[in-house]
């Protein structure tokens, strides 16, 4: 205990504060003796008098003992604090304080508290708090760029579909035979579907959308084989390259379900591929349709290898494996999952005790008309 | 001696600390650090026949973490609008902050600097905007507190409309 300072002095200059009172004469003056470390910041103030310069010491204390007479004049039950600040001693080292007006007993204070741990720890919060507020903004304003940039190129490919699709309806003009057309028929709606889902990607970013990303709630209603029929149109020549068959006659059952019919479509020309790339020459897809009082459960059999349990976790993962030839299959898979889980359906899938496996959806039966 | 207080406003990671340490110390770190509260420091500048003592209050920034006291600009005399111009958003929180704290500083002498003008490519203040701002009789100066440019010419520019 430092001489002459009684116990409960000694412990407030232990937690770093000094106390002073206002005098009658307006001047400050030290209860027990000024802290060494208040001494050594401020050397003007060794010597204890009534009316130490305070504020000749400090700009920022000058400018807050004009709030504390303030504070001082109310009387009881008042008390501010100036705000944490930096002092630089002699060496240049900063040394953190706060200072606090306040009436106790009738007698004005004003205490200084060298700030410690606790700060310490405030700044470090405040300074991550900060470091990534200034992150955040850098990444929104990255993302309204990119935002830009996607506008820009899906324009562009717009603009370039356009070209293709009126090129394909001259083609379909021009006398040739009915597998010609048929199959420029195809080209020119999968071109005009690549246009929509181009718009969709538009919608998505403007926030306006009631599409991919943000169709929860939507009511929409699709008729499930006018679904599966323009799915089989648009992946029957892939099907028929790779000479792998479609069976669908378990599947033809007329059923609305809650789900917006384009998303449908893309779902099941999405498990379509899906099927396809795991079948080999020969092979055959087939799908069934099996309705219940609320639901109809859609399945896609393939009768490829079975999905490895490794497999199986990344499997409606947004992004599998950037180098993998099977990320884009697994896009695929989410892009289902994200449309089921909107409009409050299910996906999965499992093997087939004969071999191969069943991607399968369930939707909710539409009640309305 | 002529005494003049100065402050530097700004929302938190504009570089106000940066602008002072360049300006008072001719130093510059990479490495950002908050400013919690208020540093107060000071240079005199020569400007013609007078000698000015500028004390210079570095506050914190003006974020949703933390709220600038408005009693801290009790007696400025010319006071800096601070902005990062690679965060446009930075420069809607300026025009706020001055509106808040117009009535406390009345008509004392001010400057918008855009800081890190050293980072072309990041910059997200546009030629048409800073007409914007000239066109509202803002005095607008680019700087570089890495660089230093611009920071000298800001201070002293503030020091001269302050004694005019």
């Amino acid at each position: 205990m430092p001489d002459g300072a009684s116990p409960a002095q000694a412990v407030l200059e232990a937690l770093g504060y000094a106390i002073f009172a206002r005098t009658e004469n307006g001047g400050l003056r030290s209860l027990g003796k000024i802290p060494p470390w208040l001494a050594a910041l401020w050397p003007a103030i060794q010597k204890n008098d009534d009316c130490l310069p305070l504020g000749e010491a400090s700009p920022f204390l000058e400018n807050f003992l004009i709030d504390a007479e303030e504070c001082w004049r109310k009387g009881a039950d008042q008390q501010i604090k100036s705000g944490p600040w930096v002092e630089r001693d002699a060496s240049g080292a900063a040394v953190e304080l706060e200072a606090t007006a306040l009436t106790t007993n009738e007698q004005a204070l004003l205490i200084l508290e060298r700030l410690g741990e606790a700060f310490a720890a405030k700044k470090e919060v405040l300074q991550r708090a900060r470091e990534t507020l200034i992150a955040q903004q850098r990444l929104n304003s990255e993302i309204q760029k990119k935002e830009i940039l996607l506008h820009c190129v899906a324009d562009e490919m717009s603009a370039a579909l356009a070209n293709v699709i009126t090129s394909l309806r001259l083609i379909e003009q021009e006398d040739s035979g009915p597998r010609t057309r048929a199959l420029l028929g195809l080209a020119t709606r999968a071109t005009q579907e690549q246009q929509t889902l181009i718009h969709r990607i538009l919608e998505v970013f403007e926030g306006e959308l009631r599409g991919v990303h943000d169709s929860a709630g939507d009511r929409s209603v699709a008729g499930w084989s006018k679904a599966l029929r323009q799915a089989i149109e648009s992946v029957a020549p892939l099907f028929e390259e790779k000479g792998v068959k479609v069976d669908t006659s378990a599947a033809t059952v007329a059923v609305r379900v809650t789900v917006d019919p384009i998303q449908l479509e893309r779902v099941c020309l999405n498990l379509f591929e899906n099927a396809l790339e795991r079948s080999r020459s020969g092979d055959t897809v087939v799908v069934r349709a099996e309705e219940s009082a609320e639901t109809l459960l859609v399945s896609f059999e393939d009768q490829g290898a079975f999905v490895t349990p490794e497999m199986r976790e990344n499997f409606f993962a947004q992004w599998s494996s950037p180098n993998d030839a099977s990320s884009a299959s697994a896009l695929r898979l989410h892009f289902c999952r994200i449309v089921m889980e909107n409009c409050g359906g299910e996906i999965d899938f499992d093997s087939l005790p004969a071999g191969g496996n069943r991607f399968w959806i369930r939707l909710t039966k539409s009640t309305g008309a | 001696m002529i005494q003049k207080k100065v402050c530097l406003l700004g929302t938190s990671g504009v570089g106000k600390t940066s602008l002072i340490k360049r300006f008072v110390d001719q130093s510059f770190s990479e490495k950002y650090l908050t400013t919690v509260g208020v540093t107060i420091e000071k240079k005199t500048v020569e400007l013609d026949n007078n000698s000015v003592s500028l004390v210079i209050w570095d506050l914190a920034g003006d974020d949703d973490f933390q709220r600038m006291q408005t009693s801290y600009l009790r007696g400025t005399s010319g006071y800096f609008l601070v902005v990062d111009g690679t965060r446009r958003v930075t420069l809607d929180q300026a025009m706020e902050l001055q509106k808040r704290v117009a009535d406390q500083l009345g008509s004392a002498p001010f400057l918008l600097l855009l800081n890190k003008s050293d980072l072309t490519t990041q910059w997200e203040i546009d030629e048409a905007r800073m007409t914007g701002l000239t066109n509202e009789n803002f005095t607008v100066l680019k700087t570089s507190a890495r660089k230093g440019a611009g920071v000298e010419e800001a201070f002293t520019t503030l020091a001269q409309r302050m004694l005019a």
